[in-house]
């Protein structure tokens, strides 16, 4: 961050930049991007574990317990007469969209980090060491 | 991209395997062993109510040779909720320490037979106006054996779908008392809690409720005509099996046993009239020693 101005029209030198191809490449990733799938199975696993045999229930399911447990509630409240068990079709869509979401950050840092690497690796390599903030 | 999806969700079961082994909660062994063991000299004798109709069933008044409080723990007013009857039939083998217990285990036998939460006359437990006569044979035949025992103590056990204050339709994770055991509702809430609901579960926790006393429920009439200490405990069925529901309901049928001096066993709650948590032992009517 030494001299180089944030600005979008400095980013095409050094700054990476993702255009608008490039976030529909990311969103496309996304869904199926390793932290999706992490993320997906972190929310959902564990509690499945714990809601099929409640002794499996485990800190691992606290995410995935608290929100089936505070969407049951919300579900009680507007639709009191639906067994519990139909809430998993909501369940499952949202934490896959939260992972989704994950998974967007995370292709987004990574595309970031790349063409940073790719701009800025030649100008590094010339640069003398500990000067690059002074 | 396969391979890491497949070493995540790997290590993923594994931590959730080993998580849930170290961090399950205790329960209270001692307490029930406590309760399983108690005096050598606990007498048994069972009655039969309501004989020869199709609502007969068993009482069991288990009788130590101290004399102590005596405790009517009721499982099967409600026919499907499998969880209190399970624990009373356990509590039938129980050795109390001081005075006695007395246990129905399937008090609405037809309905338990049916595996339905209701019998011949519907809900047995709206059939108990305060202040009137029970309104069907059977509340009648068990009010009867109510009035003989003249208990002072309650437990009815009870089953719910959801949790009380957080699905707005049920009661679950609660214990309901009349307005005389507001320490003791608070603190077998509390001890029922650290037993059994992991700090993962945290909607789970058990909270003390004082009920609206004159409701046609068999414990607010045992509290309102014989000033009996009366307790309704509801589990529930929203992420717990059976065996952890009946273990909760165990759990609370010596917790109140125990606090009401029933067992010598301290759980810290205090029996009745010597251990009152210092809060509310002035509100407590049978506080005794300072109030």
């Amino acid at each position: 961050m030494s001299g180089d101005s944030p600005g979008p029209e400095s980013g095409r030198g050094s700054e990476p930049s993702i255009g608008h191809a490039g976030g529909l490449e990311i969103g496309r990733r996304a869904l199926t991007s390793p932290a999706t799938v992490a993320t997906a199975i972190v929310l959902i696993v564990p509690f499945a574990l714990g809601w099929l045999r409640t002794e499996l229930f485990s800190p691992l399911a606290l995410p995935g317990y608290v929100i089936y447990s505070i969407g049951t509630a919300i579900g009680n409240a507007i639709a009191p007469r639906f067994e519990f068990w139909v809430y998993w079709v909501p369940f499952v869509g949202g934490c896959y969209g939260i992972a989704v979401g994950v998974g967007t950050v995370y292709e987004w840092v990574r595309a970031r980090r790349d063409a940073g690497d790719d701009g800025t690796e030649a100008n590094r390599s010339h640069s003398p060491p500990g000067n690059s903030d002074d | 991209m396969r391979r890491r999806s497949a070493l995540a969700a790997v290590t993923t079961l594994a931590g959730t395997a080993i998580a849930g082994v170290v961090s399950r909660p205790g329960g209270n062994d001692r307490l029930l062993a406590a309760a399983r063991e108690g005096s050598d000299d606990v007498t048994t004798e069972t009655t039969q109510l309501l004989p020869e109709t199709v609502h007969e069933t068993t009482l069991y008044e288990l009788t130590a040779p101290d004399p102590g409080p005596t405790v009517m723990v009721f499982g099967g007013i409600h026919g499907d909720e499998r969880n209190g009857i399970e624990a009373a039939h356990d509590a039938t083998e129980w050795g109390p320490d001081a005075g006695q217990l007395v246990v129905v285990p399937e008090t609405d036998r037809v309905a338990v037979e049916n595996d339905e939460r209701g019998g011949i006359d519907g809900d047995l437990n709206r059939h108990f106006p305060a202040g009137e006569e029970p309104t069907s044979d059977l509340a009648r035949g068990i009010w009867d054996a109510v009035e003989r025992y003249d208990p002072d103590v309650v437990l009815d056990l009870h089953r719910s779908l959801g949790i009380y204050g957080f699905h707005r339709e049920y009661v679950g994770q609660a214990l309901f008392h009349s307005a005389d055991a507001h320490a003791h509702g608070r603190a077998i809430a509390d001890a029922l809690t650290a037993d059994a609901i992991p700090w993962y579960l945290p909607f789970h926790r058990f909270t003390p409720q004082e009920s609206t006393a004159g409701g046609p429920l068999l414990f607010q009439k045992a509290a309102a005509e014989l000033d009996a200490t009366a307790y309704l405990f509801e589990t529930t069925a929203f992420l717990l099996n059976h065996a952890t529901m009946t273990e909760q309901s165990r759990l609370v049928t010596a917790h109140v046993l125990a606090a009401h001096g029933g067992l010598e066993y301290d759980t810290g709650i205090g029996v009745a009239g010597t251990g009152e948590p210092e809060q509310e032992s002035e509100t407590e009517p049978d506080g005794g020693t300072s109030a």
